[in-house]
């Protein structure tokens, strides 16, 4: 017979995990939105936050240097450097593709996956990376069904909405969301109006990975440590956008919890039925919905008059 | 400082320029122009002779297409902007209406009017009453604000166009073929309320287009290039009474000359 409570708890904690998803998902989303790059690197910004974080919080060195900091900071820093890290890439990376295909772009990401990877194992640390009792709190939520919900899935599902909201507000109601919004939609006539394109691709990439920073530590929290499994999250956080329809910020955040439901209920059919369904559902969903709906859930289509 | 007999140099100015795209292609060749303050300018001339180009250098944005003046200078109120980029010239208070009604399809007209008050990310405070030149001018975008400018006519887009420049408060503000694609009551209007913010805001206007008749109308100056050449230019009065003009523009030859007859015919050159 189907179990109610076993059931109910698939879904609470995939959404839980789904929060997590969404959150690089989002970051994913804003990339695309704003400079119209496939950024395949995405989870490997997740990974460098995880890793940064154990690394700034405990006696664990970053490259020859000893440092350690109160679990605070290290968040805090952790945010921080990301959202450098945009800085430099534009400075020194995409400021040089402008007017280039998005193509280019997107075949640099791929890059940039492998010398994160790399760099967080030459400079950071080649092992999974446990978290020191400082980030990993204890506390959870109880629901009905005995089911608890784990701190970090709380957090991560208070802070993605909070990020959802936060960013539709800043792209609906500011001059520089509209603007943002206005460049991605002709280039052109908003470097007319005085924006600068290197200014775009620095908002873009600073919020993103700082986001996906968030994203990065809450799933290694979850998982009590930092490993280098947290890079293949790219190919789930693809599942949600294309549900969500890559450009849609809302759109990410519920195609990041279908993914992480969608996740956690292969695992529950594993007992039953074969292993390997938890990464094989979510993939299969991002053919169907590739197949069905191109646009996505909330994905822009192009306005075209008769 | 300057004394007052002293003139004032104009608001855009070519010296001899010479544009090239992708250091290969030559667009346009000695041409020198310019625009006093408070003026119309109409450049007319067929598909290709260069009028776009020159906007686009003047404004910045053919940088981005790989455009480079090659030779000859740029002035800006005397000073020299040669191959400025989009950035400085924003600065400087120039605008440019691209060809071809640029709306942000998927913002609402509102969004689309807010985008004209960004400056480098200084704004970020804005108002309602931000609007209101652009209201005065244009009272049917009212009605419109939360409309996606995409599903808005031709004649909407046109005006949402150029309403965002204004509110852009440019010193020069560059229309390239405001005219195309409408129906010929909306151009006269169009050009009709153009003439009437040159007058009122005191705004210099470089317009390029085709429609040659409606462009003189409410020109005061006009530059006709070919081959990326100026041809001919007057007083907006002057050259509508040309017999060239009258032929090949605007239709209204005394003769009647065949479709064989015209294809090859050149104007011819009288001025370099």
């Amino acid at each position: 017979m189907v179990d109610v409570g076993a059931l109910f708890s698939v879904l609470v904690t995939g959404i839980g995990v789904g929060a997590l998803y969404s959150l690089i998902a989002i970051g994913f989303s804003l990339i695309y939105k704003i400079t119209g790059v496939l950024n395949f690197a995405q989870g490997q910004f997740a990974l460098l936050g995880a890793f940064l974080v154990v690394t700034l919080s405990t006696s664990l060195p970053l490259w020859m240097f000893d440092v350690q900091v109160p679990v605070v900071a290290a968040l805090i820093l952790t945010v921080l450097i990301g959202a450098a890290l945009g800085l430099l890439l534009e400075r020194f990376v995409f400021r040089y593709f402008i007017g280039e295909p998005v193509l280019s772009v997107i075949i640099v990401t791929l890059a940039f996956l492998s010398i994160i990877d790399g760099g967080v194992r030459f400079f950071i640390s080649s092992q999974y990376r446990a978290y020191p009792d400082a980030l990993q709190p204890d506390w959870s939520v109880s629901l009905p069904f005995d089911t608890a919900v784990q701190a970090p899935f709380v957090l991560g599902v208070v802070l993605a909405l909070l990020t959802v909201a936060g960013l539709m507000a800043f792209f609906r109601y500011t001059v520089m969301g509209s603007i943002l919004r206005a460049s991605a939609s002709d280039q052109q006539a908003a470097m007319v109006l005085g924006v600068s394109i290197e200014r775009t691709i620095v908002v873009a990439w600073a919020l993103s990975i700082a986001i996906t920073s968030i994203g990065g530590i809450l799933l290694a929290m979850s998982s009590g440590g930092a490993g280098f499994t947290i890079g293949d999250v790219t190919i789930l956080v693809f599942a949600a956008v294309v549900f969500g329809g890559l450009d849609s910020i809302p759109g990410a955040f519920i195609g990041g919890l279908v993914v992480g439901v969608l996740r956690q209920f292969g695992v529950y059919l594993e007992e039953f039925l074969m292993p390997g369904l938890d990464s094989v559902l979510p993939m299969v969903f991002l053919l169907v919905v590739i197949m069905v709906m191109p646009y996505g859930l909330f994905g822009t289509e192009r306005i075209e008059r008769l | 400082m300057s004394s007052a007999q002293e003139e004032e140099p104009p608001v855009i100015e070519l010296d001899n320029a010479e544009i090239v795209y992708d250091r290969n292609f030559l667009a346009v060749q000695g041409v020198s122009m310019e625009a006093e303050r408070g003026d119309i300018v109409a450049l007319l001339g067929p598909n290709g002779a260069g009028k776009s180009t020159i906007l686009k250098m003047i404004s910045g944005i053919g940088r981005s297409e790989r455009g480079e003046v090659t030779r000859g200078s740029v002035y800006y109120e005397g000073e020299g902007v040669t191959n400025a980029d989009t950035n400085e010239m924003v600065d400087r208070n120039v605008t440019h209406i691209l060809e071809g009604r640029r709306v942000f399809e998927d913002l609402t007209v509102e969004e689309n009017l807010r985008c004209g008050l960004y400056r480098g990310g200084r704004r970020v405070r804005y108002s309602k009453s931000d609007y209101d030149i652009a209201f005065e001018y244009f009272p049917q975008l009212e009605e419109l604000l939360d409309t996606e400018a995409g599903y808005c006519s031709g004649g909407e887009q046109q005006m949402l166009v150029i309403a965002r420049a204004l509110i852009h408060r440019p010193n020069l503000l560059l229309l390239d073929e405001p005219s195309l694609g409408l129906a010929p009551k909306l151009v006269v209007d169009i050009y009709d309320t153009l003439r009437e913010i040159n007058r009122e805001e005191n705004i210099t206007m470089i317009i390029a287009d085709q429609n040659a008749k409606e462009t003189l109308e409410i020109a005061d100056y006009g530059y006709v290039l070919e081959n990326g050449q100026v041809e001919l230019h007057d007083p907006a009065g002057v050259l509508m009474d040309r017999e060239e003009i009258k032929e090949f523009y605007l239709g209204t030859s005394s003769e009647e000359s065949r479709y064989s007859e015209i294809r090859h015919y050149k104007i011819r050159k009288r001025w370099k």
